[in-house]
């Protein structure tokens, strides 16, 4: 398999980056433009502005020092994406993400999504924020070749085994400045502190056929620790959340389970579909999120107050 | 890009599970507890009583402490060897139980290099590394269609697109064998977190004439406290694992240095336990509390002949 990779360069490389692969029915890991093709079907479709879904369901748990876990919700998540493409004599293959992306908070006990919640710890009954972040975009294209031409994309973070290839096993170690605290958060603490780890399988067969746009069978599994979500109202008591979650890409919106799929259709509908190829909105996060909802019920109550008086 | 390709992929697996009729099978009734059961044991080991099973998983072990971004301290690589045995019961139907053996080891995260020791950057002390080495990680009793309170058995998985992906979250909190006998009083419980997803194909698990689950990759990881060999004491923090894996045919197939370490160091974990293995099952607390038990009792065995 190695010396099918040493052959397919060289020949990539006498061939120039105008070769279309349509000519051969096997993409070329070795090529560095036939690499972004092959990397850019993980989550997303090498046919501009078609729709990629993916969705997740699995557990949030609390974690505080001397109890046992607790098993507050169960969650399910969703991203629906697309992408444009560019090209550029010297820059290659381009590809850019647009998408956005849910995860709903479902009482383990009835399996419903849940608004409300009355928190274990302080007694307080508090609304539920679920993660609704419109955008969640790439800032700008991923080119296949750097400005000197040299290829970008490898595929050393994989392992392909019986035909199966693998990533993952690190995580996206997040620490920094909390929408949410002050100015001086290097001196009083409160930073945003989190760590997201993601895994994935699919069929490498898939990912270098040629006549596949996208790669259809693939799993995942998605983690993330971090502190107490701010609309659990935990203030600085001592904790955190795991959220343990897989999941797949599926073919179109029907596939989704009913729960999710519901919820978006009657509370959330633009999540349905990805937001525009040349959106250049900001991007979202549950904090900034969470930031905009308390400023706007903070708002809206001091009109309420005004009014009243 | 690390090729251990077998290019015949799936077909080769077939044959090596000692069946190449295959895919054409009675599909299994999820519904009838005997089949469900059977499903399980296909998504853990094989209906072949005593055919190995073989697993392996890599990844990396992190830090999370308040105040600091979380820090990869490990790259692991872990394999678990297995099989299993049937078991016919009049009154509970079918049965399997797994005997095993797991080896998971913590490797330098630059190098990749097995480690031997470590120094903790938190303390600055040079600590011994202590790997993982369970051996027995040993089901206590069979799994049978029917529980022994009656219960039918029922296989919880998510049946789509073709796919049957299984797992979740486990967690546990119990006495710590490492910890004193007041530990409700003062603290120091084993507080861990494990969890793991499983991916499948339908066709595959659900034929009967198909003995195990063999494309099949899997994630795995745990939030605990500090290994205890990491000699964090009481500071504040937990350690994390991610690690994405599959099962495999041979040791052949295992990462290095894994592939190596194991067949230089852990010899014992070439093959599983016998069948009726009944020791009881080592964790990584316990093998570590003989680890230290087993230092002390030289080092009071050195100055005992002073």
């Amino acid at each position: 398999m190695k010396a099918y990779l040493r052959v397919a360069v060289f020949g990539a490389i006498a061939a120039g980056f105008t070769l279309t692969a349509a000519a051969r029915d096997t993409l070329d890991p070795g090529d560095p433009d036939e690499a972004m093709l092959i990397s850019n079907k993980l989550f997303c479709d090498n046919e501009e502005g078609k729709p990629s879904l993916y969705w997740w369901k699995g557990t949030m748990y609390s974690r505080i020092p001397g109890e046992k876990d607790r098993h507050l919700f169960d969650v399910h998540g969703m991203n629906i994406r697309a992408c444009k493409k560019f090209e550029d004599p010297v820059k290659g293959i381009g590809f850019r993400s647009v998408s956005r992306e849910a995860m709903f908070y479902i009482d383990p006990e009835t399996g419903e999504v849940i608004n409300e919640w009355e928190n274990p710890w302080t007694g307080e009954v508090v609304e539920v924020v679920h993660v609704a972040n419109d955008p969640v975009n790439a800032r700008r294209a991923n080119w296949s070749r750097d400005e000197d031409g040299n290829g970008r994309i490898n595929f050393d973070r994989y392992t392909i085994q019986d035909g199966i290839a693998m990533s993952g096993g690190g995580a996206a170690r997040l620490f920094y400045e909390n929408p949410l605290s002050g100015d001086y958060q290097d001196y009083v603490g409160h930073k945003y502190h989190a760590t997201e780890f993601l895994t994935m399988a699919f069929p490498w067969e898939d990912a270098i056929d040629a006549s596949k746009t996208a790669i259809q069978d693939a799993v995942i599994s998605w983690g993330r620790i971090s502190g107490w979500m701010p609309w659990m109202k935990m203030r600085s008591r001592e904790g955190l959340v795991v959220f343990y979650t897989h999941g797949m890409r599926l073919h179109d919106w029907s596939e989704l389970p009913d729960v999710i799929r519901n919820e978006i259709e009657t509370n959330y509908p633009v999540y349905m579909s990805p937001p525009p190829l040349d959106d250049d909105r900001p991007n979202d996060t549950s904090w900034t999120v969470f930031k905009r909802y308390v400023d706007e019920k903070r708002a809206r109550e001091a009109a309420e107050s005004e009014g009243a008086e | 890009m690390k090729f251990q390709c077998r290019a015949l992929g799936a077909a080769l697996l077939v044959m090596v599970g000692g069946t190449v009729s295959a895919w054409a099978g009675e599909r299994f009734d999820l519904d009838d507890p005997n089949d469900a059961i059977k499903v399980l044991q296909k998504q853990i080991c094989s209906l072949n009583e005593g055919e190995p099973v073989l697993h392996w998983w890599q990844g990396s072990m992190m830090s999370r402490r308040e105040g600091e971004r979380d820090r990869k301290l490990f790259a692991v690589q872990g394999m678990n060897m297995r099989a299993c045995k049937n078991f016919d019961d009049p009154e509970r139907g079918h049965g399997f139980r797994s005997v095993g053996r797991e080896v998971m080891l913590y490797l330098d995260p630059e190098t990749n290099e097995v480690l031997k020791t470590w120094e903790n950057p938190w303390t600055g002390e040079v600590v011994d590394v202590i790997h993982v080495a369970n051996d027995p990680v040993n089901m206590g009793r069979p799994l049978h269609a029917i529980a022994e309170d009656g219960t039918p058995y029922s296989f919880r998985g998510t049946f789509m697109k073709g796919r049957v992906i299984s797992g979740g979250a486990t967690p546990l909190f119990y006495k710590n064998p490492l910890g004193g006998a007041y530990q409700d009083y003062i603290g120091g419980t084993y507080h861990a977190m494990e969890m793991g997803s499983t991916n499948m194909y339908e066709d595959e698990l659900m034929d009967s004439s198909i003995p195990a689950a063999y494309r099949k990759t899997i994630s795995w990881s745990r939030v605990s406290e500090w290994l205890p060999w990491m000699k964090m004491g009481d500071r504040g923090g937990v350690v994390f694992f991610a690690t994405v894996g599959k099962r495999a045919a041979e040791i052949d197939d295992l990462p290095e240095p894994l592939r190596t370490e194991i067949r230089t160091n852990y010899t014992t974990y070439l093959t599983p336990p016998p069948l009726d293995d009944d020791r009881s099952n080592m964790t990584s607390w316990v093998s570590t509390k003989q680890a230290i038990d087993a230092a002390r009792a030289a080092d009071g065995n050195e100055s005992g002949g002073e």
